[in-house]
């Protein structure tokens, strides 16, 4: 149990908090804020030392036993850190905004809690040594997002609730049925243990394709492959904070780093190679991306449209695990980070656009450039990343993937590539034409659908800095990407330590 | 199997040894009829003078730990009893004296703020101190007399309490249980004497050894099964079960739940594993009730349109998971047996802390509301949080969800199930937490509705909540120290 | 005593079991129940069981008689029925179809069957309390299934207990007697305290039905 208390007090900065914040009266709102600001603070202090820790060698784990055989276990690697890292840094970016979105709402204490909770959850699945510890932060994951879905609680989020739930709880009960099979197979699979799975030989092979189909449709639903996504664009009533964080942190991203657990730690690049896996997932990833893309095309709404674009884009995760090679893993890998930063500056845009001026269909957004500059380069800059222009982070991603399917001789999926990229192209340019180039209310065409003045600047201070934050960040993560620590170089670092296929 | 309910053990040769186990037994009688005599007002002197029982158990423990095994022999004249305690009883009488002691000490408040000056006040007391001390010799007996003796008493004490509110709907529903749980007796009462009259015995020991295959077996154990899977609403023979819960008081609704049935379900599950180890195609019949349990337990609660309602089916339906135990040990591979052995015992313990805490937690909503239907509970998100998070984290540990020991025991039933290649038990488990999650989240959907204008919520007093909360929480955390009990398990006289 | 003797006395046992299920006077069948509760003592006192011949009469006949007449408002301090008792009489059960009548039957019947094929198995001739204990049990579970009335069926409840002690008393009156005798004083106590709490509910639900609908007969609903 070497340094075990650094990866709890990590987990603790979090869970712990979520007592406090129900035991704490509503109209404390003050201390509600200082409590989750200090705990996001402290949690990404705390990434930090053991990201620092991880460079010098150091190991940190934490394990006892549930019952037979059953450990949980908490072990950090790089992988793991790298997720962490993403997800404190944004819940620290999203605990701000949510500050300042929720002012004045009802339920805010239950609101936080739950937020908290659910960042607790995002700690833990990242932190997991094992199958058992990680579907056990899967399902808590569950938990603790569904109030935040159904947060305002009149019909339509009711109703999204419940679909969320059916697909959720389904898929985690998948994940159990195949996590339980494997144990009864092999016993506890400790995380980079893949020879346990690849001693068992070829008879076992088809009974371990099956299991990985299981878990993949376990793991799937929450990564919103097609066609397990159809919760996703429903969860869009929940509020701005909420879409950020499930779409670009926790339950989207614990989907797919799930599906990068399972076959790089679990099943190892080699054996999923050798069942044939790589090259189904390479076709459902192309078929979610394209299929996300049309349907983002067809969509009015702001919201719905980013949450389409969510479900193609975060199948390049996927797409780049697939590609057998170091730099289809390292785009896979990197576009973990990357997408998140840019998919969190596109949901905090939006929000800011319903807060401040009641936008939420995308031809209302005429001229908004002018009257937010700040929310709408911010807006651009996260669609030019979607996209793929350099200098954004997105770009970077797009180039590795390109060389991961060259080098993994698929050639084909430089078209898809191409093609997802024009598609993208289509659904974004023309709202970034509308915010800078065609006039509107700000030029005296028209009226907002519900303005309303909410701080001294375009926005309230709250609402706009993680904004502002997390584009910038998009911006430094491409220009900067040759700099140690970078997520590339990070996701490099992961690439070359463990996953040398 | 008989090693593990600890009946090889060798019984005790001093004379006092007896002492501490009488005393386990006797002093909720006592307790109970001082409770009739000064009616407490308030729930502290309750759990005050609740140390008396709790520090004669820890006595026992530590006597029966350090010996890994007891087991006593008490003559009467030529009769003679045979009571014995390992691992397994001290986890069941310990499950049983927390619950039964969280009951007891929710009533004073719970009678003073709901009930007024209704119903049979005074006889809640002494009824309730008889019910635990039926259930510990329940857990203790290890012949079929004293089982016998346990379970009537069980039985009458538990119709008793459910007569206590003395409304018509109470009356009525408990005329059904009382002809029903004669029925269950007879029934059970015919079998042993089947089994006496075949093998002059009533020790469960000794009839593991003398017991052969032939008729008269398989009559006897079908009788006793009939009988006590009468009185643990085993479907299809569960229909007495809801209508009971629907009028009965709140403390006495979890104490039924979580223990009462329960039981009979032991002795089944002993008698089982004592007379007819190999008989694994009526045992899956037996299972196939369990599945029939979940699902149709399963579905009714989803369409409850009173709370306590959901409560009430959500018990058949966890009922079935215990049944599909029977499946699992009983004509399987060691290994299978073992693992499932572990797993139903969790589940046991898991549903009855899970369960007791879910009714005192409806008693509290449905008495803070002023409504019983669910969908008296809009907006109750703000207004009872406390209430509503001791059903919901209770909830966690009964649709199976991590880190509970719901969750624990259903691993542990998955693997036993997917050693044994038994399909069908995976599907009955998978659907099992797929309604528990429907009717659960659905009374949740309730509590988050926003647009309806509640009347103001009854407070509820502190006593009361925190019960409910700690029953919880008990449910909740023995998901992930789930060693501890099955360590205790496994203290089996005999050996494991 | 002469096996003569023996079968008359069962016989007569049987005789008033029979009359106490199915006179339609409910007081009526009180007293043969009492008449019956003190022939089953003769029966245990003719087969040697001293014990259980005196705990059957006070038990049994007194006390059961007692409650009994109790829940249908006869006794020192017991308030005048109001109601359908009134009447002492109990009404027309449910017009009886063959179907429900069949499905009603059929788990009596496959009880009774098991029954046979066990009690087969068992090597000695059966004597008079065997057979006796059968047609108790017979008679008492076609009365259970097809009579509704609680008080009814707290009757034919006390008949099959009854049976299924001589049975036992027969099976292991030579081998095990003592263990017999603890199942059947349990079970004496059992049944008298079920008859108890049927009696309390059978008074309390007709005085509360009482009280609010006299139409209604409240101990023929619910035992369905």
């Amino acid at each position: 149990m070497s340094q075990a208390w650094l990866p709890l007090a990590t987990l603790a900065t979090s869970l712990l908090v979520v007592p406090l914040i129900f035991a704490l009266p509503e109209r404390a709102w003050r201390v509600r804020t200082v409590l989750n600001l200090s705990a996001a603070l402290l949690k990404v202090v705390l990434v930090g030392l053991m990201v620092w820790g991880l460079y010098q060698g150091e190991s940190y784990r934490f394990s006892f036993t549930v019952v037979r055989g059953v450990d949980f276990l908490f072990q950090v690697d790089a992988l793991g850190l790298m997720f962490a890292g993403l997800s404190s840094l944004l819940w620290l970016a999203t605990t701000v905004y949510a500050i300042g979105y929720l002012e004045d709402s009802p339920n805010r204490k239950r609101f936080f809690g739950f937020f908290s909770l659910c960042v607790a959850s995002t700690v833990g699945i990242a932190l997991a040594g094992n199958l058992f510890t990680f579907l056990l932060f899967y399902e808590l994951l569950t938990l603790s997002t569904y109030p935040l879905v159904v947060h305002r609680g009149y019909a339509k989020a009711l109703d999204a609730g419940t679909v969320y739930l059916r697909y959720t709880l389904t898929g985690g009960l998948m994940l159990l049925l195949g996590v339980v099979a494997l144990h009864v197979m092999v016993g506890d699979v400790t995380f980079g243990e893949r020879e346990m799975l690849a001693d068992l030989g070829p008879g076992a092979h088809g009974l371990l394709t099956v299991l990985f189909l299981i878990l993949l449709v376990g793991l799937g639903v929450k990564a919103a492959l097609v066609p397990l996504h159809g919760w996703l664009p429903r969860a869009m009533v929940a509020p701005a904070p909420v879409s950020a964080l499930l779409h670009a942190v926790a339950v989207v991203k614990a989907g797919a780093f799930g599906i990068v657990r399972l076959v790089y730690d679990v099943y190892g690049i080699s054996l999923t190679y050798e069942l044939g896996l790589l090259t189904l997932l390479a076709i459902i990833a192309t078929l979610t991306i394209l299929f996300g893309s049309m349907r983002a095309l067809a969509q009015q709404e702001l919201k719905p449209r980013l949450a389409y674009s969510t479900i193609s884009q975060v199948s390049y995760i996927v797409l780049g695990i697939s590609l057998f090679g170091p730099f289809g893993t390292i785009a896979g890998l990197v576009h973990l980070m990357h997408q998140g930063l840019m998919k969190v500056t596109l949901f905090y845009c939006a929000g800011n656009y319903a807060e401040e001026l009641g936008i939420h269909r995308i031809d209302e957004l005429d001229g908004a450039g002018r009257r937010m500059p700040l929310t709408s380069i911010a807006f651009t800059v996260g669609a030019l990343g979607m996209i793929g222009l350099p200098p954004v982070a997105g770009f970077i991603s797009k180039w590795y993937l390109g060389m991961g399917a060259v080098e993994a001789n698929m050639p084909w999926v430089i078209a898809v590539l191409v093609a997802s990229s024009l598609l993208n192209s289509a659904y974004f340019l023309p709202i970034v034409y509308r915010l800078w180039f065609r006039p509107g209310p700000a030029h005296g065409v028209g009226e907002w659908p519900a303005e309303r003045r909410t701080g001294r600047f375009e926005i309230s201070g709250w609402l706009l800095w993680p904004t502002c934050s997390t584009a910038v960040l998009s911006i430094l993560a491409g220009l900067l990407a040759g700099l140690p620590f970078s997520p590339l170089d990070l996701a490099s670092f992961v690439t070359a330590e463990e996953y040398l296929p | 199997m008989i090693a593990r309910l600890g009946l090889l053990t060798p019984p005790a040769t001093q004379p006092d040894a007896l002492g501490t186990v009488l005393l386990v037994l006797v002093t909720p009688l006592v307790m109970g009829a001082l409770a009739a005599i000064w009616r407490p007002r308030r729930g502290w002197p309750i759990a005050a003078l609740a140390l008396l029982p709790l520090a004669s158990l820890m006595v026992l423990s530590q006597e029966v730990l350090a010996s890994g095994g007891q087991a006593w022999l008490i003559e009467l004249g030529t009769l003679t009893l045979h009571w014995r305690a390992n691992g397994l009883t001290l986890l069941l009488l310990w499950l049983t004296q927390v619950v039964t002691l969280a009951s007891v000490a929710y009533a004073p408040a719970y009678l003073r703020v709901e009930i007024g000056d209704q119903g049979e006040q005074r006889w809640l007391w002494p009824l309730q101190g008889l019910l635990l001390s039926s259930l510990s010799l329940i857990w203790l007996a290890a012949d079929l007399l004293s089982l016998y003796i346990g379970l009537e008493l069980m039985g009458l004490t538990a119709v008793g309490l459910m007569l206590l509110p003395g409304k018509v709907e109470a009356l009525v529903a408990g005329m059904r249980y009382l002809l029903l749980a004669l029925v269950g007796s007879l029934a059970f009462l015919l079998g042993v004497a089947l089994l006496l009259g075949a093998w002059a015995r009533l020790d469960l020991g000794g009839l593991a050894m003398a017991a052969e295959e032939g008729m008269v077996l398989w009559v006897a154990v079908a009788l006793l099964s009939a009988g006590l899977l009468l009185k643990a609403a085993a479907f299809p023979l569960h229909a007495w079960l809801a209508p009971v819960h629907g009028s009965a008081w709140t403390p006495v609704s979890a104490l039924h739940a979580a223990l009462v049935v329960k039981g009979s379900f032991f002795i089944a599950l002993q008698l089982w594993l004592v007379l007819v180890p190999a008989a694994h195609i009526a045992a899956w019949l037996v299972g196939a009730m369990g599945g029939g349990a979940v699902v149709w337990g399963g579905l009714l609660a989803w369409r409850a349109t009173k709370l306590k309602d959901v409560v009430a089916w959500s018990t058949v339906s966890q009922l079935g998971y215990l049944l599909l135990g029977f499946s699992l040990m009983i004509g399987t591979a060691p290994q299978v047996a073992e693992v499932a052995w572990e797993g139903t015992w969790l589940q046991l313990v898991a549903h009855s802390l899970a369960k007791a805490g879910m009714f005192l937690a409806t008693g509290n909503l449905i008495f803070s509301t002023g409504e019983s239907h669910v969908k008296g509970l809009a907006g109750a998100s703000c207004r009872m949080p406390l209430s509503l998070l001791s059903f919901g984290i209770a909830s966690i540990s009964l649709i199976g969800l991590p880190p509970s020991a719901g969750f624990t025991a259903k691993w542990l039933l998955l693997h036993a199930a997917l050693e044994a290649g038994y399909w069908l038990w995976l599907a009955v488990l998978a659907l099992g937490t797929l309604l528990g999650a429907a009717y659960i989240f659905r009374v949740f959907r309730y509590s988050f509705v926003e647009d309806a204008e509640p009347p103001e919520a009854r407070r509820v007093p502190w006593s009361m909540e925190l019960l409910a909360l700690g029953l919880a929480m008990a449910s909740l955390l023995l998901g992930l120290v789930a060693e501890w009990p099955l360590t205790l398990l496994r203290t089996a006289g005999g050996g494991a | 005593m002469p096996p003569l003797l023996d079968a008359l006395l069962a016989l007569i046992m049987v005789a008033l079991a029979a009359l106490t299920l199915l006179d339609r006077q409910l007081v009526r069948a009180c007293v043969w129940f009492v008449a019956f509760a003190l022939a089953v003592s003769l029966t245990w006192l003719s087969e040697g069981f001293l014990w259980l011949a005196m705990l059957e009469a006070v038990l049994g006949a007194t006390f059961t008689g007692a409650f009994l007449f109790y829940s249908l408002g006869i006794g020192p301090g017991a308030a005048k029925p109001r109601g359908r008792l009134a009447r002492w009489h109990d009404p027309l059960p449910l017009p009886l179809t063959w179907r429900r009548a069949v499905l009603r039957l059929l788990p009596a019947l496959a009880v009774l069957g098991m029954l046979a094929l066990a009690l087969a198995g068992f090597i000695e001739v059966p004597g008079p309390l065997r057979l006796g204990g059968m047609g108790l049990i017979f008679m008492g579970l076609w009365a259970f299934a097809l009579h509704r009335h609680l008080l009814r069926r707290l009757l034919a409840f006390n008949v099959i207990g009854t049976g299924i002690f001589l049975i036992m008393m027969a099976l292991v009156r030579n081998s095990s007697p003592a263990a017999g005798h603890g199942l059947v004083i349990t079970g004496l106590l059992v049944a008298l305290l079920g008859t108890a709490l049927g009696a309390l509910l059978i008074r309390r639900i007709n005085g509360l039905d009482a009280s609010r609908e006299p139409a209604t007969d409240v101990a023929e609903r619910g035992s369905g």
